[in-house]
């Protein structure tokens, strides 16, 4: 079945984000700078400066799972003909869905997490997220605990299967390093090689440290408009091409679809959905975007979406590469492992970035097509951004 | 730091009762006949309330397994293991291998659910099959 009709309805006009790195060296010194909502203030501020809108210009606002959503709207001062919550990816798509249905013109989508200064636990006892996701805490009483762990269950399955290595893994956060050493809001500038990642200490075993995410303090911005509207502003719009979604929620908690298969029909079904709305195919993408809270998603992204054969991600990122330098670039800022854990908020922005042009020494040449995916607990979802 | 605790929603309840006792029950599905875990207030194949509580064999086979290095709980101290297992009648669980470890891949391995004390509790744990 082919779905066309929401390819190219609406744009992004503006993308901003707070000073990650500012905020990092202020947060290890003992401050708060803001709070959750304070770091979206900050963040659509920057937004609509990069757009050359007003707050006045908006007419719809999406939050993040971290703000609550009245007082967020409260505090940006914004009554709004159409509002909702969602995470990055769902953010964008229910904006593309209420302007294609003419319930609002430009959308606000924000998003602040003070995780760092606030200490937030993804482990553990007390750990954030078990309210929506069972298997979160779930398996506490065998001390299986933590969405690393989850992930690292995974993993390995999928390792002693297809036989990748460690050392292949460890591409993942080598190129990311690379890309994060060569965009100057990174947290991380020192590149690291395989031998380092190997010599690093593990978290859950096979996971190393250089496989989780950072956790940092921050807040990032997009703004969304019809396509028409999008035409009359000056800034650089970036159309969305095509948007794709498939969950699997059956079995969840216990991990089936983990442990079956790791998502891969659900990456094939949005494949397919998102592809056909947008009438590219993977050869066509440039630079690809990838949900990272671990760097295993990167390997399983690659086989899901039809980058590489099944069974051969590993061998695909040793020998194609997926940095700017070789093979196909993965993450170019440097993703949630070295740029900036924003939950998939910063990789919209980077992907903005890579089609308008604008990424200076980690810029990729031509950049047509940029393919986001993600594939949180099994929600998989894809949003193709293009010229 | 705090110890693990056991996630005890509603339906829960039955089964935490029988391992207690050493034997697990799990609902079985009065219509389709399958078995479901977490215990849930319906059966995901066709949403039958009715259920009966059933004593599952404890014989299953390892799907994967991690080892922790990284410390999360103060009853759980690194290094130890979490395993995912296919239980014969169906459902996948976590539990924890105690005893001799496999040599190489543990998947694939079978194994049999023992039951133990810990932390003031009486849990699930697993052991290869002889």
């Amino acid at each position: 079945m082919t779905t066309s009709s929401l390819s190219k309805v609406a744009s992004v006009v503006g993308v901003g984000h707070t000073d990650y790195r500012g905020d990092w060296a202020r947060v290890r010194a003992g401050e708060k700078p803001y709070d959750s909502v304070g770091y979206a203030a900050m963040a659509l501020k920057a937004a609509l400066a990069d757009a050359g809108l007003e707050l006045s210009d908006i007419d719809g606002l999406i939050v993040g799972p971290t703000t609550p959503y009245d007082r967020m709207g409260e505090v940006l001062g914004l009554d709004v003909k159409w509002g909702g919550q969602g995470d990055a990816m769902l953010s964008v798509i229910q904006a593309v869905m209420a302007i294609n249905a003419g319930l609002c013109e430009t959308v606000a989508c924000v998003y602040g997490n003070n995780q760092r200064s606030a200490a937030v636990n993804y482990g553990g006892d007390n750990a954030v997220g078990g309210g929506n996701f069972l298997s979160y805490i779930y398996h506490a009483p065998w001390g299986f605990t933590s969405q690393g762990a989850l992930y690292a269950m995974m993993f390995r399955r999928y390792m002693e299967e297809s036989g990748l290595t460690s050392a292949e893994l460890a591409e993942v956060s080598v190129a990311q390093r690379l890309h994060s050493s060569m965009t100057p809001h990174a947290l991380m500038q020192k590149r690291i090689t395989v031998e380092d990642y190997l010599a690093s200490n593990f978290v859950c075993e096979p996971l190393h440290l250089y496989d989780y995410c950072l956790v940092n303090d921050g807040g990032v911005a997009f703004i969304i408009t019809s396509a028409e509207r999008a035409k009359t502003m000056k800034g650089k719009a970036v159309p969305i091409h095509g948007v794709g979604r498939y969950d699997l929620n059956r079995g969840a908690t216990s991990m089936i679809p983990r442990l079956t298969n790791f998502y891969l029909p659900a990456q094939q079904k949005v494949a397919e959905q998102v592809f056909n709305m947008a009438g590219v195919g993977p050869e066509d993408i440039d630079c690809l975007q990838i949900y990272d809270s671990f760097s295993c998603h990167i390997p399983l992204a690659l086989e899901g979406y039809g980058y590489c054969k099944l069974g051969e991600a590993g061998k695909f990122m040793r020998e194609t590469g997926i940095s700017v330098e070789k093979g196909l670039p993965v993450n170019t800022a440097g993703g949630h492992l070295s740029e900036s854990y924003m939950q998939g908020w910063a990789h919209q922005v980077e992907a903005v970035r890579q089609v308008r042009g604008e990424c200076g020494a980690r810029q990729v040449p031509d950049c047509n097509f940029v393919h986001y995916s993600s594939d949180v607990a099994g929600k998989a979802v894809s949003i193709l951004y293009g010229r | 730091m705090a110890n693990s605790k056991i996630v005890m929603g509603k339906d829960d309840v039955p089964m935490w009762e029988s391992i207690e006792r050493g034997a697990m029950e799990l609902q079985k599905c009065c219509t389709c006949g399958a078995f479901r875990y977490p215990p849930a207030p319906v059966c995901p194949n066709d949403l039958d309330e009715k259920s009966e509580w059933t004593k599952v064999s404890g014989k299953g086979t390892i799907l994967s397994w991690v080892v922790f290095h990284k410390k999360y709980f103060d009853d759980h101290v690194p290094l130890y293991n979490s395993v995912a297992i296919e239980l014969e009648e169906g459902p996948f669980i976590v539990s924890q291998l105690q005893g001799a470890e496999p040599e190489g891949s543990w998947i694939g391995k079978s194994v049999e659910l023992i039951y133990g004390e810990h932390a003031g509790r009486i849990q699930h744990f697993a052991k290869l099959s002889a």
